[in-house]
């Protein structure tokens, strides 16, 4: 059994700055080796019998200065401080000592899986997706990872100082980096103890008294505390921050790349002339971005791949952009080119008018619609919706020898890594999918089937067996990672657009046509918008029956929406042939039980659309099919967006229907409450819930023929839903305003689970005669657990309130001929401060001890905040404008009813 | 190209550029400047934004050209060390998030400051002078805050 820490490989100091003579502590609660069951689930026993992993921490031996390093990406939501504020806090560094350093793309090093690290578990996300940052899940997944890395560090320092003192580790005490012994009054700093470290790390003690390793909350410095440190906001607020363009690579004949991009997805290039580019002063090249038969579809994410373009390289910014204004391009447009969002939403508003695919369902709707004393029935519409982030795409690639080096903001470092690297190195589509091959004891119950049947095609037209193919994925990933180096910048927003990598592969491309050159793409912001992953475009029915007494007996929902899985994995094509069709289609139905083409995937299903949460007896969910044209991706809080502006809506249009108060009528729906399980899905119909890729049951693994829990689940839980309901109707003195406020202004409230987290929101606005829209407040109500960094959990209300309220008002793609038509802020307004409410205030709900109680452990697990605050708000601001005397809104952009100035 | 001297935070810099350039890429790619940041290249979202002898002006839609004969300051130049009243308050109460919009804020909220002469603005003023600057994660309320605190003021 290997030590918990390792002075780690020249290389990564050289690459990562730290300076050859630091150690470097690696950490990992995840053996290759199982454990004896007698190991567990003592944390002593956890961090003593842990392997030498990677590069979480560093400490330098002569000045004990300390660099953590963090993997996951900060893109605004605070998460690089916070998180390392976790470590540093149970580790009790001196964080006047501490510097952060953000990580590379690295697999081996930060392949920690989530979220409970415990031997023999299956990892939920798989350790290649640990710097993969999306679905809110940072803290919900190395909340503990990072307490235990920053403990098990401080337990080998104690044992350390008792070594070398000769004394009972039991008689000493960590504080500020330094290790104390009370009887003798005698201190030794962290630094002074590496060696004894290294020894005791290697070799644990075979017994050990101390059983306590994490600190209890009463010792905590940073955690759950308004002293979490904020590392960037000095760099921030004077210009120093370094985001993806400001990147100085030491380089004085960088270029810039502009492109030229094929307005539709898929087209092909067809000629362009460069003589007038070429004139330009400081223009040097101008070339096409993708080799001669790059694919376009086909494989994984080969959707995921750039649009085809023709680059523009130049001394600077300003010729580039000089260069692109005059060089001519032809395209071979495709089949994209008919696209037409206005007819397509006919298509999707056609779709949900028939029966879909029921996906959930209980008792007899049909029968309970027809004996209803009332019917009611909506639809709503949600066009394409673009992330915009203030920084545009960028990326600065490198090439030399064969190997890629990039620095870019990215939400996925591994994932940009892999796409650059498959298309880099592996021409061949089909061998991509060699990726997607994994071995069933990874999986989860109910993901084996279809990833069997993947894994059998994939093998068979290769040719091989299993072990075989299993040996060229890994093969395959090991050049990738051995090619290409990702340093991941401070993103200057994401919101989901920079998980997708096309702008670095863009990068890669053109690096590799001028070696030694560093090459810099820069997106303008007509390129962001009109070249986007958009979120789905997508209609919802609604249909209820209500009884005598006003509640529904029955409810039908229908929705319809272009599924970002269509974008991952080729639809069926009449151009392909069918055994390309048939393993695209394979690999599709296997990763994250992806469904099939023209329905919605699992993933996003599961948002808000299987876990309806009303406590109603008749009950039938249906997913529509709908096509797909434009290349789909995810935008904060992704299908919940349509989701829950279809359901809070039509929530609050049977509370009208009924006479009944909005809030009121909402609790009725929500009922008591309760937990839902897995069983309760299974009697339901849901095949398998995808619980943002977290267990829903407690889950349980047996290891040395004992049961250990390695997840104490997050079922979605109504109970929760309604308290943060009841708070934001405190909070915002609903019952004490109801009947008395003026004409013309109204409260509306909307709740929604989203990315596991609970969040309420009343909006209270006023609408004059001339149909002006003022917003007054917003009150929120979060329940995510356990709040880390309230800080930033605050910040992350707010602005994903005003996220939200920005689509609700403002958000409208729309594609005309194939390309879209918006392309910068002029057209696709977002919002702007004179638009924000005043005062937007947030309440944390801790769950009651009646919900605890039910969660094994005594404890609720926590979960994230960046995208759960963003759902309900355009419901909320709906149903306010309708308490208000305005219009029901069932169509966003909302600014086409009312005017917002 | 022509030669262009660009006083930038109090020094002369003398450069051989296009005139028409704008003056966010000068400040970017010539003098290597890169606090001022790249939003929309076409005034509408204010990250570019710098002061013009003074008045915040979006540097994206200023020709080197024309801002040659005027003052620049940049965010690096607005205070030595982060001690400007905007660039403390904004720390203080954490206003930035992905912080990438946050110089142009700074910059333009530091000239409301100076054309109010430092008396704390209504929130109408301050929605006027900063409507310019567009943040996507969400800010504004915290903007409003921090600049009332840089006047000394408490919140309206």
């Amino acid at each position: 059994m290997s030590g918990i820490f390792k002075i780690t490989r020249r290389e990564f100091l050289r690459q990562t700055g730290v300076g050859a003579g630091a150690l470097v502590l690696g950490y990992s609660m995840f053996p290759t080796e199982p454990l004896s069951a007698a190991g567990l689930p003592d944390l002593k026993d956890i961090v003593t019998y842990g392997f030498p992993l990677g590069a979480f921490v560093a400490i330098k031996p002569l000045s004990g200065h300390i660099t953590i390093f963090t993997h996951r990406a900060e893109m605004g939501q605070g998460i690089k401080s916070s998180l390392a504020a976790v470590l540093a806090d149970e580790l009790e560094a001196d964080w006047d000592r501490v510097t952060l350093h953000q990580a590379d793309a690295d697999a081996v090093n930060f392949g920690v899986p989530f979220p409970y690290p415990m031997p023999g578990a299956p990892a939920i996300v798989k350790g290649e997706d640990a710097q993969f940052t999306d679905s809110s899940r940072s803290m919900a997944a190395y909340f503990l990872a990072m307490r235990l890395f920053g403990a098990g560090i401080r337990l080998v320092m104690i044992r350390a100082a008792a070594a070398k003192w000769g004394v009972k580790a039991t008689e000493l005490e960590a504080r500020q980096q330094k290790i104390y012994h009370k009887l003798t009054g005698r201190s030794i700093e962290y630094h002074h103890l590496l060696l004894e470290a290294k020894k005791v790390a290697e070799h644990p003690p075979e017994t050990d008294e101390i059983k306590a390793v994490l600190k209890t909350p009463d010792q905590w410095r940073f955690i759950g505390k308004k002293t979490m440190p904020f590392v960037d906001a000095r760099d921030m607020v004077t210009g120093k921050a370094v985001y993806g363009a400001d990147v100085d690579v030491g380089r004085r004949d960088m270029l810039t790349a502009m492109i030229v991009r094929c307005p539709v997805a898929n087209g092909t290039l067809k000629s362009f002339d460069k003589t007038a580019a070429l004139a330009v002063p400081g223009v040097k090249f101008v070339e096409p971005v993708l080799p001669p038969g790059f694919p376009m579809t086909g494989g994984v994410g080969a959707n995921f791949i750039p649009h085809a373009g023709v680059a523009v390289l130049a001394e600077n910014t300003w010729a580039a952009l000089q260069g692109r204004r005059v060089l001519k391009v032809e395209w071979d447009l495709g089949p994209n080119a008919t696209y037409d969002s206005d007819a397509f939403r006919g298509e999707l508003e056609a779709s949900t008018s028939q029966p879909g695919k029921p996906v959930r369902w209980k008792g007899d709707v049909d029968g309970a619609l027809g004996g209803a004393a009332k019917v009611v029935e909506a639809g709503y519409h949600i066009p394409h919706l673009a992330q915009a982030p203030m920084e545009p795409p960028v990326a600065i690639a490198h090439y030399e020898n064969g190997q890629w080096e990039i620095w870019c903001p990215t939400q996925g470092p591994e994932l940009a890594q892999h796409y650059v690297g498959l298309a880099m190195l592996e021409p061949e589509p089909l061998k991509w999918l060699i990726w997607l091959a994994t071995e069933l004891s990874e999986l989860r119950e109910g993901e084996r089937e279809t990833q069997q049947a993947f894994n059998e095609s994939i093998a068979k037209l290769l040719n091989v067996d299993e072990p075989t193919l299993f040996k060229m994925r890994d093969d395959l990933k090991k050049r990738v990672r051995d090619k290409i180096k990702i340093h991941p910048t401070l993103l200057g927003g994401g919101f989901g657009r920079k998980s997708n990598p096309d702008y670095v592969m863009e990068a890669a491309f053109l690096a590799r046509q001028h070696p030694g050159v560093p090459i810099r793409v820069q997106w303008t912001r007509e390129d962001d918008i009109q070249f986007s992953f958009y979120n789905a475009a997508s209609s919802q029915y609604l249909k209820a029956g209500l009884g005598a007494d006003g509640r529904p007996a029955a409810l039908l929902h229908r929705s319809a929406l272009t599924s970002f899985f269509a974008t991952i994995f080729p639809p069926p094509s009449p151009s392909a042939s069918a055994v390309e069709n048939d393993i695209n289609a394979k690999a599709r139905a296997a990763f994250h039980n992806g469904g099939e083409y023209l329905y919605g995937s699992c993933i996003e299903r599961a948002q808000g659309l299987e876990d309806n949460p009303y406590a109603i007896d008749n009950l039938r969910i249906e997913n529509s099919p709908a096509a797909n044209h434009i290349r789909c991706g995810w935008m904060r809080s992704v299908a919940n967006i349509y989701h829950a502006f279809g359901l809070c809506s039509f929530a609050d249009e049977m509370a009208v229907a009924a006479g009944r108060d909005s809030k009121d009528y909402l609790l009725e729906l929500i009922g008591q409450g309760r937990m839902f399980t897995e069983a309760v899905f299974k009697e339901e119909h849901v095949p398998a819930y995808d619980n943002n890729l977290f267990p829903i049951n407690r889950t349980l693994v047996s290891i040395g023929g004992q049961e250990k829990e390695i997840s104490p689940g997050y079922p979605p839980d109504t109970r929760r839903l309604r308290a943060v309901v009841e708070r934001v109707a405190k909070d915002s003195g609903w019952d004490e305003k109801r009947g008395k406020l003026p004409k013309g202004r109204g409260l509306g409230i909307a709740a929604h689970r989203s990315f596991l987290s609970y969040v309420a929101i009343v909006v209270d606005v006023s609408l004059n005669e001339a149909n002006e829209l003022t917003i007054n407040e917003i009150y929120a109500a979060l329940d995510c657990g356990f709040v880390v960094n309230p800080d930033r959990v605050y910040a992350q209300m707010e602005g994903g309130i005003i996220y939200g309220l920005s689509y609700a008002l403002l958000g409208e793609i729309t594609v005309k001929n194939g390309a879209v038509v918006q392309n910068n802020f002029d057209n696709y307004p977002v919002l702007r401060i004179h638009q924000t409410p005043k005062k937007i205030s947030t309440s944390f709900v801790v769950p009651s001890p009646e919900v605890v109680k039910d969660y094994p452990g005594g404890e609720v697990p926590l979960t994230g905040a960046g995208e759960p605050p963003t759902p309900a708000v355009a419901p909320a601001l709906a149903n306010a404008i309708v308490a208000a005397g305005g219009p029901r809104i069932r169509e966003i952009p909302f600014y086409r009813k009312v005017v917002v100035r | 190209m022509s030669i262009f001297q660009l006083h930038v935070n109090g020094r002369l810099h003398t450069v051989d550029i296009d005139g028409n350039m704008p003056l966010l890429w000068a400040l970017r790619d010539i003098l290597g400047l890169k606090g001022t940041k790249f939003g929309c290249g076409v005034a509408q979202c204010g990250a570019c934004t710098v002061h013009l002898d003074g008045r915040a002006v979006r540097s994206c839609s200023v020709d080197v050209g024309v801002a040659c004969l005027s003052k620049i300051t940049t965010i690096e130049g607005l205070s030595s060390d982060g001690s400007h009243p905007c660039q403390k308050a904004w720390v203080e109460l954490g206003v930035p998030q992905c912080g990438f919009c946050q110089p142009g804020q700074i910059m333009s909220a530091a000239a409301l400051l100076t054309a109010t002469k430092g008396a704390n603005p209504t929130d109408e003023q301050i929605d006027n002078a900063m409507r310019g600057n567009i943040c996507r994660c969400g800010t504004y309320p915290r903007i409003r805050e921090a600049i009332h605190k840089a006047a000394g003021g408490s919140s309206s």
